[in-house]
């Protein structure tokens, strides 16, 4: 047995994020039990309709979000107990909604700082229809075994280290959600664990008493002795000294009051909760608390440190008069534990995953990327640039400073060539349309092809065929005619050997001046020879050139249409952006530019 | 808890209805003068002029001055304005309009649990004091409103008789009105005097509010009051101003001439912790908190007021099994302030002790207590240490 939370409880949540934290946490509890999980429903107005998901065990439930309470208890007419998780300006409303709920009996508010007044308001309003309300400022309610409400008691491990898989035989009140937790650990090693924990908040003016606690207390047969950690200020200690010292009570009482310090402070320095602060004539005082609460019988320990022994000795009697009986505890093995997650178990190194992906060039999962396994900032750094990063994300390997210089140079001579050409006239027309750059750029690189800029490849893979083959200019000519048709990389639209292309002559003649074997170069250059002979457009192109070059560095085949693609992305990014500054308008093509060549306009056969 | 300051204060209650004396609230004397241009109270009225700063004993201290005229006036505001009391520099004075009266009585409001209270005396300023008895109060449950006849019984019952009966009860009516709608919690109304006219003036008031109701408030244009006496100090509100910022919360109180600096957790913890060190005879040189799982640059800004504080000998970063403050997060925060302390020098002979519990508490407590290797007087526990251990160790060991 237990109190306010017990095994037929069942919540919904009231909040945003804070409350599926909570549910989360509640999740975590209920799986320690094996029970499924007791959160319903969730309300939020600005999620209304949709689900939240909550783990319990090893499952993702989805759990729905309504927008008033009388929604959720109408879909789940279980719901007898409201966690409040809404910010100060609006928890008023919300727990004011939830006590009116004729199926809600217990709403718990974690909200802080909520005005003394709403405070006053919603502890009286839940008095009058015979409900709880508890908080404001409450960390939550945990009951050993059966049911916790919010985040109490804290993390799964320490669930398990306080026992609170089964009940034990002591009930704890505290105004400190810190110190609830404390005490139920003290519970758990002192003695046999707590039956109940409330967190009743720090505030001036809480929803409850502890006096309210103590009657559903002593009423709970399970409850044996009950911890009180109290605070300086208001009089609920008092109180529950009253109630204590009234009549003979089954359960023990066992407190402590914090705030002994005030005596040697100056004068109306305030410390700790909003509702520690003494009256104007020194009633609420640590010390009045503790004489109350020792002349009523109660066990008060001079210090927190205390407690511990003098729960042990409650605990020991209570064995020995045969009201508890020791609970036998749980071996390592028998201890609940947590679903590990896949990431868990891989670190402890006890679980095997088969990939879906290998990557073999970078690595993303520490503080900077690795390239090849040099980390970026090193390479910037030492003097690296990007014609060596080319090389490591394309070819694993770091290019020397000549090979880079190349690459560079590459780079420069293809970025860009004017408006008209396929790609960037692509990239122009959908700046006019209006699209963005990413759709834009990819919609002129996707021109890239046999026809535009995308011969690099393949007239990589040809030269590379004949020098691996020993191939003459003569036979790969005619192997290139049987088998292919015209040869990658030569020939050119408008440039001619009258009317040569710049860019091939500049990188032909830099390689051409380093001390570099370019056998496939010199091929190209030697088949370029014979076909411009036969007629004088057919020279070796920028694609051509390109290829030869890179074939050279050693570059692999399917690796070199890259080099384009990459360096056009720089003039496309930049026409994109062009088209954008000047505000372009909406184009299309005049129709005096189409042959409209399909029939003319005739009449529409009868649909057969 | 916010104390508002006198001149506010009167502001809300005139807002309700109530007749104060003239007042007002300035910053120098030339701002005086230029007020006594167009009013003519200031010219003709016996003044009083108080330091309007947060300060107890202001009598004593020389900062209420009465039966003024203008240029006395004018002559104690100079001297006020720009005065130290300890930390504080006096900003503000309040000039107000003497009343001529012959009987004062008290009216105040209190917030108890079930509602609040009317309190009625028919003697007030120190008098009332010294027989609280005298004091009839009528309890008015939360959501109520005091009822005339209950109110007009309440003053009978205070010694009121005549017309009185019914002008105190309509005063006692304002002051609930105005504490019912500014979410007060304690308005104190001490002397309400009778003045020529035969009216009730408020003469001086304690004005307590709700300053979490702040948000409902957009008139509460001033600022709250340090409720202990003096100002805040600068720590202190660069302290707040973090907490003001912050999910969760770091609170920072200064006490000078303590030598045990206090850095725990958890506003109920703490307090434990401060009473462990006044038990075992320990000065404190501050109290400290972080709770609800602030960031850790918040809890390292406080980590770094705390180890300033001057003359400090142990350093308590106590705290009870947090349940969803993450101490490796936290204690990250607090060690990278430890740092920059100890190569500054400000831990030079300052001992360290760490007691703590909660999510990541492991790796938390590991952090710490590496910092050994790093040279740092420090002794680390955890869970299985009671919680205020820590500080009967640090004190033993002077």
């Amino acid at each position: 047995m237990s109190i306010l939370a017990t095994k037929e409880t069942h919540v919904v949540i009231q909040g945003g994020v804070a409350g599926v934290n909570a549910a989360r946490r509640m999740g975590e509890f209920r799986h320690m039990i094996q029970q499924p999980l007791n959160v319903s429903a969730f309300v939020y107005p600005p999620d209304a309709g949709k689900t939240n998901e909550v783990v319990c065990g090893n499952r993702l439930l989805t759990i729905p979000v309504y927008k008033t309470v009388a929604e959720a208890t109408a879909n789940h007419p279980e719901i007898n107990t409201s966690l409040v998780y809404i910010g100060a300006d609006r928890a008023y409303a919300g727990a004011k909604e939830a006590l009116d709920n004729s199926g809600i009996q217990v709403v718990s508010m974690i909200t802080e700082g909520l005005p003394e007044k709403d405070s006053k308001l919603l502890g009286a309003h839940a008095r009058k229809l015979g409900k709880v309300f508890n908080g404001p400022s409450s960390i939550g309610i945990m009951s050993a075994g059966e049911c916790r409400l919010g985040v109490i008691g804290g993390a799964f491990d320490n669930l398990v280290a306080c026992k609170l898989y089964r009940p034990g035989s002591f009930g704890v009140i505290t105004k400190s959600g810190g110190l609830s937790n404390e005490i139920i650990w003290i519970c758990s090693q002192f003695a046999d664990g707590i039956t109940t924990a409330i967190g009743i908040g720090g505030d001036a003016y809480p929803g409850t008493d502890y006096v309210t606690y103590l009657e559903m207390f002593e009423n709970d047969p399970q409850t044996k002795a009950v911890v009180i950690v109290g605070e300086m200020g208001g009089d609920l200690e008092e109180r529950a000294a009253e109630w204590y010292g009234a009549k003979k009570r089954r359960v023990k009482l066992l407190s402590v009051v914090s705030g002994f310090c005030q005596e040697s402070l100056p004068k109306g320095m305030k410390f700790g909760h909003a509702g520690a602060k003494e009256g104007l004539q020194g009633e609420g005082s640590a010390r009045a608390k503790s004489e109350a609460l020792k002349k009523a019988g109660a066990i008060v320990p001079e210090t927190f440190g205390a407690l511990g022994p003098a729960i042990k000795e409650t605990y020991e009697e209570l064995v020995k008069s045969g009201e508890v009986t020791p609970i036998p505890e749980l071996s390592e093995a028998e201890k609940p534990k947590l679903p590990r997650t896949v990431e868990q178990g891989m670190k402890d190194g006890d679980i095997l995953v088969a990939p879906l992906i290998k990557s073999t060039i970078s690595d993303d999962r520490g503080d900077e990327p690795l390239y090849e396994g040099y980390p970026a900032s090193e390479l910037i750094n030492k003097g690296y640039d990007i014609p060596h990063i080319i090389g490591l994300l394309w070819d694993k390997r770091l290019v020397s400073k000549q090979e880079a210089e190349i690459i560079r140079r590459i780079i420069i001579l293809s970025a860009d060539h004017g408006p008209c050409v396929s790609g960037a006239l692509t990239t122009i027309i959908g700046a006019c349309a209006g699209i963005g750059l990413s759709q834009a750029v990819a919609a002129g690189l996707i021109m890239i092809g046999p026809r535009f800029g995308g011969a690099v490849t393949d007239a990589g893979r040809y030269f590379s065929y004949a020098i691996d083959n020993n191939m003459s200019v003569d036979e790969f000519l005619a192997h290139m005619k049987k088998n292919v048709g015209p040869v990658p990389g030569i020939g050119h639209r408008v440039k001619s050997l009258r009317n040569p292309d710049k860019r091939v002559k500049e990188l032909v003649g830099y390689v051409k001046s380093l001390d570099l074997a370019t056998p496939h170069l010199d091929f190209a250059l030697e088949v370029e020879k014979i076909t411009a002979a036969k007629k004088d457009n057919l020279i070796l192109n920028v694609d051509g050139t390109m290829a030869a070059v890179l074939v050279d560095l050693g570059f692999p085949v399917d690796s070199l249409n890259g080099f384009f693609v990459l360096a056009r992305t720089i003039g496309l990014i930049g026409h994109w952006a062009d088209q954008k500054r000047q505000g372009s308008r909406l184009i299309r093509l005049f129709n005096y530019l189409v042959n409209y060549a399909a029939p003319a306009r005739r009449e529409v056969p009868p649909l057969q | 808890m916010a104390k508002v300051l006198e001149g506010p204060g009167m502001g809300l209650l005139r807002k309700w209805g109530l007749q104060t004396p003239n007042y007002a609230v300035v910053g120098s004397s030339e701002e005086l003068e230029q007020l006594a241009q167009a009013n003519e109270w200031l010219n003709k009225s016996s003044l009083v002029v108080k330091a309007h700063e947060a300060l107890g004993s202001r009598f004593k201290l020389g900062l209420v001055k009465v039966g003024l005229d203008l240029n006395g006036a004018k002559v104690a505001a100079k001297e006020m304005l720009g005065r130290t009391v300890g930390t504080l520099t006096i900003r503000e004075v309040i000039v107000s309009e003497a009343v001529d009266h012959s009987e004062e009585y008290y009216v105040a409001v209190k917030s108890t649990r079930d509602g609040a209270d009317v309190m009625v005396a028919n003697c007030g300023g120190v008098e009332v004091e010294s027989n609280w008895d005298r004091v009839k109060r009528c309890s008015v449950f939360v959501g109520d409103a005091p009822s005339d006849a209950a109110l007009e019984t309440l003053a009978k019952e205070a010694g009121f008789s005549g017309d009185l009966i019914a002008k105190v009860a309509d005063f006692a009516r304002k002051l609930f009105l105005c504490f019912d709608n500014e979410d007060g919690q304690y308005l104190e109304i001490n002397p309400v005097v009778l003045n020529a006219a035969g009216e009730l003036v408020a003469l001086d008031a304690v004005t307590l509010l709700d300053g979490d109701a702040k948000f409902r408030h957009p008139d509460w244009t001033f600022p709250f009051a340090a409720e202990f006496g003096r100002a805040y100090t600068r720590n202190e509100e660069e302290v707040m101003a973090v907490d003001s910022k912050v999910k969760g919360s770091v609170k920072l109180i200064e006490i000078p001439g303590g030598d045990t600096a206090m850095l725990p957790a958890g506003g109920g913890a703490s307090v434990y912790y401060s009473d462990a060190v006044v038990a075992r005879g320990g000065k404190l040189a501050n109290y400290a908190e972080y709770s609800g799982d602030p960031p850790d640059w918040a809890v390292e800004v406080l980590t770094d007021k705390v180890c300033s504080l001057p003359g400090i000998k142990n350093i308590i970063v106590g705290g009870a099994i947090a349940n969803f403050t993450d101490v490796k997060k936290t204690f990250g925060g607090i060690i990278n302030a430890f740092r920059k302390a100890k190569a500054e020098g400000k831990l030079d002979g300052v001992r360290i002790w760490v007691r703590r519990g909660g999510p990541n508490e492991k790796q938390g407590l590991a952090a710490m207590n590496a910092l050994k290797e790093e040279g740092f007087a420090i002794e680390v526990f955890d869970r299985r240490t009671p919680l205020t251990d820590i500080v009967d160790m640090a004190l033993a060991k002077k």
